[in-house]
């Protein structure tokens, strides 16, 4: 098992983010976690990631707790946090001196297959920083990887990019946890599906019982959470 | 040691404007000392060397806005991503504080060297020994006892700051953080002044005052007898000695809070 969520609530002040998550993430999975805005999709990476603590319930990943396993999973926040004086190779030399799983060459290979343009960040589109986010962090050899939103305000074509790379840069022994409002173009990844209503999971099945079912998850986003 | 090289690359990148412009401010200040022109030598040294203090004193305060960046850190989530990076929290604080120490070592020690400059135009010729003093020990001692602790605390309140989010409901532990420093250092003041000799102490420029004989004729009366009489005590050591101590411990602290915090 990669994590572990038990019984995981956690709240800002009087309101809650997540309440009783309790969720098993094994390798060889690609999740979707969908939701609508404000359903915990976030909060809920953040949690796995350390990024932020519960307030009830217990985390772990790699058997330890989060913050104890960041050299070896994989966060990609929502926000753009790229410095805009940063140029790719900037990037390279800021993961490779940080990350000991950073492969330099992955890197290189997913700047060109993404078409990361070679200039500073300031002088990038949304997209083009989107992609090289994520070149960043699937560059890395690491088991785990959270993925908060990669594709949202991003080009349709850019989009299309980043979901081929994720596809060709799985391997079995690795999870992916994906959060996006993409859900049809991101069906096609899914091997399970959390669906996350008012930070409380309204359903966690697979796509392969979705589909034995003749629904797909689209449709059943639409009668889970409408 | 790579990780930590490689938060030192980064400081510099994220401010080496910073560390090059109050650098090559010294460039302006060299300037304007050659532009006071009053006829007494001795007046115009004051001036000059006056000059020289309000540079040093400037640079203190562009050191504390270089370590503070409170503004860029939390924008865009920056604070995020250093937050999931491996190294702990001490190596980001201490990287940090590293870099604004060296680009402070720096400034100030080319304070040191102006001074040594106006000595030189006002006649003043120092011995080997007294440079020495002029240009490393003494802005070691002054900065022990005011900029290390300052940036220290500076960084203190900026990781505090950023990690509660002072606007936020973190505000009040932050604004009593802020009001009760006077305090604090008003209580440490006064406890360095009670032990403040216990050690020997440094005895600093026992040559200069020579060389101001040489080139003013005559020193103050008091001055002399203190010299010649054994009676100058030199710079106490405790201060520097308390205050490093305590910037070692507002950095720990300031790493400590780093490793707790939410994004």
């Amino acid at each position: 098992m990669l994590a572990r969520m038990e019984n995981v609530t956690k709240r800002y002040g009087t309101t809650e983010g997540v309440r009783g998550l309790s969720l098993d993430f094994p390798a060889g999975e690609v999740v979707g976690v969908l939701g609508l805005n404000g359903s915990g999709k976030s909060t809920m990476l953040k949690l796995l990631a350390g990024l932020l603590l519960p307030t009830e319930g217990s985390i772990r990943v790699f058997e330890a707790a989060p913050r104890a396993s960041r050299a070896r999973m994989v966060f990609l926040g929502e926000t753009d946090t790229l410095w805009p004086w940063m140029t790719p190779s900037d990037a390279e030399r800021f993961m490779a001196g940080l990350y000991e799983d950073f492969d330099t060459a992955r890197f290189h290979e997913l700047l060109d297959a993404l078409e990361v343009p070679r200039r500073k960040t300031k002088a990038m589109s949304k997209g083009e920083r989107g992609r090289l986010r994520l070149a960043m962090a699937l560059a890395r050899n690491a088991k785990f990887y959270l993925l908060d939103e990669p594709l949202a305000g991003i080009d349709l074509i850019s989009r299309e990019k980043i979901l081929q790379s994720l596809v060709r840069e799985w391997h079995t022994d690795e999870a992916i946890l994906l959060s996006t409002h993409e859900v049809a173009e991101a069906e096609g990844l899914f091997d399970r599906v959390v669906y996350l209503r008012d930070g409380r999971l309204a359903l966690d099945t697979s796509a392969e019982a979705l589909r034995a079912e003749g629904k797909s998850v689209v449709q059943t986003f639409k009668e889970v959470l409408a | 040691m790579r990780s930590f090289r490689t938060l030192l690359w980064l400081e510099h990148r994220r401010s080496w404007v910073w560390a090059v412009s109050l650098l090559g401010s010294l460039a302006f200040w060299a300037w304007g000392i050659k532009q006071v022109l009053v006829m007494d030598a001795a007046e115009r040294l004051g001036i000059r060397s006056g000059l020289l203090g309000l540079a040093a004193a400037i640079g203190a305060v562009i050191l504390c806005l270089m370590i503070g960046r409170i503004r860029s850190e939390t924008r865009h989530g920056q604070y995020q991503v250093l937050l999931l990076t491996p190294p702990s929290g001490y190596s980001h604080v201490a990287a940090r504080y590293l870099y604004v120490a060296a680009v402070a070592v720096v400034y100030f020690v080319a304070i040191g060297f102006l001074y040594w400059w106006i000595a030189a135009l006002a006649g003043i010729h120092l011995d080997s020994q007294s440079l020495f003093e002029l240009i490393l020990a003494l802005p070691f001692y002054l900065m022990s006892v005011t900029m290390l602790p300052l940036l220290a605390w500076t960084l203190l309140l900026m990781v505090f700051i950023s990690a509660y989010r002072i606007s936020g409901p973190g505000w009040i532990p932050g604004t009593v953080m802020i009001l009760g420093t006077p305090f604090v250092v008003r209580w440490l003041w006064d406890g360095i002044i009670r032990i403040a000799y216990s050690l020997p102490g440094w005895k600093l420029f026992t040559n200069a005052p020579y060389a101001l004989i040489q080139r003013f004729g005559e020193i103050e009366e008091d001055v002399s007898v203190a010299l010649n009489q054994g009676i100058y005590e030199g710079l106490p050591l405790e201060p520097m000695l308390i205050l490093l101590a305590v910037s070692v411990v507002l950095l720990i602290a300031a790493g400590r809070i780093w490793q707790e915090v939410e994004a």
